[in-house]
């Protein structure tokens, strides 16, 4: 009954009606999960100001900041893709969320691909070489490593290399009111980029280390592991052509579990370098209750998740045949 | 083009232990043939063939030697090792879809060592690819497919292409049948024989015995690394000359065995060696038979001798002294302290009579160890007293005896006492063989009491009992006081079953065992009736009229008629093709097929022609003045002039 289902109704169909559905969700939620945030707007903006506001004039005020609009009304702001006017910068909302997008993609994205490539080689190495010293003390070390928090690595950094030393710079992503080249630049954000990067890639790294060290320990011991020795092959050829490319799929999995944590991930980091990233902006907007803004930014965060999670699965399928015929 | 296997031991080393994997191996196999590997799980056979590609594992130790094409196989040299796998020696590993990476095409799979071997262009290597996987059956279809999208035999199809796709020497095949239809089977046998065509040789490694007879040119027994027997696989069935070989041979439901399966008794997985701190801190080395029912103090292999002597049908006192070493009788290699299956009981021309009616004319037959013989024929036709006299019971007018390699004659006049612990007899009618005083345990006691042999009153007891265990009876005192009227025919036969094995003779011989019992009760005697056999690794010498029940439980069949034996050969052969009339004959009746002849009649010898003319629709002149003698027509022994089988085939 099932399978006849199955075959009649093509696939991408089912697929698109649960994305679809989950979108749904989240617009609901990032309608009515921030208004249940203890305190408003008006609060947050003069509780900490040398103004005294009369009964009269709060009211006022709350009446124009916290007017209610109905989900029905918000949801059609979104299909005209207006994502409202933040209260606090005083700009539309989507203008903010673009002028920060960049600079989380570019720390998060650098961080998450150099930490699984760095993750995935040492490991596939490492586990081929089984039983060696090497690999008992990455192991180890790798072990110890994933159990510090990334906010703690990132004081110590900074403590060390910012602070400290004066290498690299404590805060911001470009150096503010510089005229600079378009070369010198780049270099200026690499500078600027250099200690958050290691704060992540630090922490997100061992775990991918030990992921792909413990899948490929698996797949070495795979019987077509030893055809592939039986054939003469060149070693290198037998460790990524069939040992590593079976052992990649757990990794991607978590890479993309991990592009989840974009947002929060940033958020940490952000704020201990002072990163003018998607991290700060939400963390900014939540101080001061900035309704529109953090509505925008946990949906489009969020949704941005769900988009990742549909694209990994269209990648599976291209790194590993068997997930489209297993049924 | 040849592979020579020199004095090869193989240890997996453990920590403290070592498991035995392979101990001294000797093989040739020479261009153009195949050499089957049988054994057990755990045997050693998978080892063998991954020494031979240089693939064990880094724990694994290595003696003697391997040559291939002449050169020794280096196995610290990993870029010679290299150079010479695929090249030289391929292999089909076993369990099929699980040795292709699941990730790539077949096809890419196939072409893969052209590509990287050899540096064929990708192009060229995959038009290869396709070319000698369309040979194998395989369309452009499955060629694209990925592993687990083909059907098993299909992918034993692409093994055995990626497997030959640099033309090696040699070729390795590891189980290539297990799990598969039979179509498929027939299409591995096909490229086995186009292999040998092509003078490259196949080293075969199997569980399915018939599939090697068929396959192959020399079969050898390995057990718990050693080789126990090398032979030519055209003996494989019907001469085995190693005990084990005959018990797997027994174990195997080959196309045209009647008989029930037996396996081996007593189990065996692989060996384990390690040290042991004596008290006085000296360290031995010893061998543990590693089970899951073994205690480690109770798994003790025999620690000298012959490692196959706790499950074999014929171990004596010699087994134990010291290792055995292979040599060559008759054509087969075996690893044999008494030079191979031997001969349990042996009758050379023996004739009774019974005043002036002859029950027995001159008759020789021989019971092999761990065989089960059964006699056949018709009422009056000398079965039983020919049983009678293997059991020393009667005595023959002429002829000689010998049981175990002795004179059965002399043994009886000197000491009967012991002879008679060799021996056990279950008679036709239970209920008149037990004497209607004696209680189940009185008559199960008694063989012991009159030998002696026990010290107390709790002895005899666990004796007893232990010997209705072996029968399934109950052993609660309530049933060793019930006397024989008050148990059914079927328990009764076993309580006599029980009676003849409580002195642990070495041969069974039960005359008409279940011919009073009703099938139901009979197909339970019988079965227990093998599987005693099987664990406690009896010979024995089954009577009966019924050559249907004959073709169920025994390895070789003797048919008799008129005193003489007229047919004599494996069971298989026999009924599948019977040689004499006269067998074919009692196989129809079995069917309740009308005989077509006249009348029947039954003959008392006459020395003056066959005894059978007068049933016989074949008969011709010769057959009314001269008596046939006993000739060897394909693997048995038929007393006819006119046989239903040539005598020119095979």
């Amino acid at each position: 009954m099932i399978d006849s289902i199955n075959h009649c109704t093509p696939r991408w169909l089912g697929m698109a009606v649960a994305f679809g559905l989950a979108a749904l969700i989240m617009i609901y939620l990032s309608y009515s999960l921030p208004r249940l945030l203890p305190g408003d707007f008006v609060i947050s903006m003069y509780s900490s100001s040398q103004v005294t506001l009369t009964s009269e004039q709060e009211t006022e005020l709350r009446d124009y900041y916290m007017e209610d609009p109905g989900f029905f009304k918000y949801a059609l702001r979104l299909a005209h893709l207006d994502w409202g006017y933040s209260y606090a910068f005083l700009m539309p909302v989507s203008a903010l969320f673009f002028s920060a997008l960049p600079w989380t993609l570019l720390l998060l994205g650098t961080a998450h691909i150099l930490s699984m490539f760095i993750g995935f080689v040492s490991g596939v190495e490492v586990a081929w070489r089984r039983d060696s010293w090497l690999e008992k003390g990455m192991v180890s070390t790798m072990t110890i490593l994933e159990g510090v928090p990334e906010i703690s690595t990132g004081v110590v950094l900074l403590v060390l290399f910012a602070l400290h030393l004066e290498w690299f710079p404590a805060s911001g992503a470009t150096t503010a009111y510089a005229e600079l080249s378009f070369w010198t630049k780049l270099i200026d954000i690499g500078y600027h980029l250099a200690l958050p990067l290691l704060t992540l890639i630090l922490a997100y790294f061992p775990g991918n280390f030990l992921l792909a060290r413990n899948s490929m320990v698996m797949v070495i011991k795979k019987p077509y592991i030893m055809t592939a020795k039986a054939k003469g092959l060149p070693d290198r050829r037998i460790r990524y052509a069939h040992a590593a490319r079976n052992a990649l799929l757990p990794l991607v999995t978590r890479f993309g579990l991990r592009l989840a944590f974009i947002i929060t991930g940033a958020l940490v980091v952000e704020r201990i370098f002072s990163y003018p990233g998607l991290g700060t902006l939400l963390f900014n907007a939540i101080k001061a209750r900035d309704l529109p803004l953090i509505q925008s930014v946990v949906l489009v965060s969020s949704l941005m998740v769900l988009a990742i999670i549909l694209c990994l699965e269209i990648i599976y399928r291209i790194i590993d045949p068997r997930v489209v015929y297993e049924h | 083009m040849s592979l020579y296997i020199e004095k090869l031991s193989v240890l997996y080393k453990e920590n403290s232990h070592a498991i035995q994997a392979l101990e001294e191996v000797n093989l040739e196999l020479h261009s153009g043939k195949c050499l089957s590997i049988i054994g057990e799980s755990g045997s050693g056979k998978t080892t063998l063939a991954l020494a031979c590609l240089g693939l064990l594992p880094k724990n694994a130790s290595i003696e003697g030697e391997i040559r291939l094409n002449g050169r020794p196989v280096d196995y610290d040299d990993e870029k010679s090792l290299n150079d010479l796998r695929w090249a030289e020696i391929s292999i089909v590993f076993q369990n099929g879809a699980a040795n292709l990476n699941p990730v790539h095409r077949i096809i890419d799979q196939v072409a893969e060592p052209l590509i990287h071997r050899k540096g064929i262009g990708h192009e060229e290597a995959i038009s290869s690819a396709a070319k000698i996987l369309g040979e194998f059956g395989l369309g452009h279809n499955e060629c694209n497919r990925f592993p687990q999208q083909l059907s098993g035999g299909q992918i034993q199809r692409a093994l055995l292409a990626m497997a030959l796709i640099m033309d090696p020497d040699v070729l390795i095949l590891d189980e290539p049948t297990c799990g598969l239809d039979a179509l498929t089977k027939s299409m591995v046998a096909n490229i086995i024989r186009e292999t040998k065509d092509k003078n490259k040789a196949v080293l075969l490694i199997t569980h399915d015995l018939e599939f090697a007879e068929r396959n192959s040119d020399v079969v050898a027994m390995l057990y718990l690394g050693q080789i126990m027997e090398t032979l030519p696989s055209k003996d494989l069935f019907h001469s085995p000359m190693h005990p084990y070989t005959m018990a797997m041979v027994r174990a195997y439901p080959a196309m045209n065995t009647a008989r029930d399966l037996g396996g081996i008794r007593g189990d065996a997985f692989y060996r384990t060696m390690h040290q042991h701190g004596h008290k006085k801190g000296a360290v031995y080395r010893h061998t543990h038979i590693q089970s899951p029912g073994y205690e480690h103090e109770s798994g003790h292999a025999p620690s000298t001798g012959c490692i196959f002597q706790n499950r074999c049908t014929q171990a004596v006192d010699a087994c134990r002294l010291e290792p055995v070493a292979l040599e060559v009788i008759g054509g087969h290699e075996v690893r044999c302290v008494r030079h191979g299956i031997v001969d349990i009981l042996s009758l050379k021309g023996v004739e009774k009579k019974y005043g002036d009616v002859v029950a027995l004319n001159s008759t020789n037959f021989t019971i092999k160890a761990g065989e089960v013989f059964s006699l056949v024929g018709e009422t009056g036709s000398g079965k039983t007293t020919l049983a009678m006299i293997a059991a020393g019971v009667l005595k023959p007018e002429n002829g000689k005896r010998i049981f175990e390699g002795k004179d059965m004659d002399d043994w009886i006049r000197s000491d009967y006492e012991s002879f008679s612990r060799k021996t056990g007899v279950v008679f036709q009618n239970p209920a008149e063989a037990i004497s209607h005083r004696f209680t189940v345990f009185e008559a199960v006691a008694e063989p012991l009491r009159i030998h002696g042999l026990f010290n107390n009153n709790d002895e005899l007891n666990t004796k007893v009992k232990e010997a209705l265990g072996y029968v399934h009876l109950s052993t609660d005192t309530a049933f060793l006081g019930r006397y024989p009227h008050e148990l059914n025919m079927g328990a009764l036969q076993r309580v006599s079953i029980a009676r003849a094995l409580v002195l642990k003779p070495s041969l069974l011989i039960a005359d008409e065992p279940t011919s009073s019992l009703d099938p139901s009760v009979q197909a339970k005697v019988i079965k227990l009736l093998l599987e005693l056999q099987t664990e406690l690794g009896l010979s024995m010498l089954f009577v009966t009229h019924d050559i249907g029940l004959a073709r169920k439980i025994s390895d070789r069949i003797g048919v008799m008629l008129s005193g003489r034996l007229v047919e004599v050969g494996p069971a298989s052969l026999i009924i599948e093709r019977p040689a004499h009339p006269y067998t074919r004959l009692l196989i129809d009746s079995v069917s309740g097929i009308p005989p077509d002849f006249p009348k029947s009649q039954l003959t008392l010898a006459s020395n003056s022609g066959c005894p059978f003319t007068e049933r016989c629709n074949r008969v011709k002149d010769v057959c009314k003045h001269k008596n046939p003698s006993l000739i060897g027509i394909e693997e048995r022994l038929v007393a006819c002039h006119y046989p239903l089988i040539s005598k020119n085939v095979k």
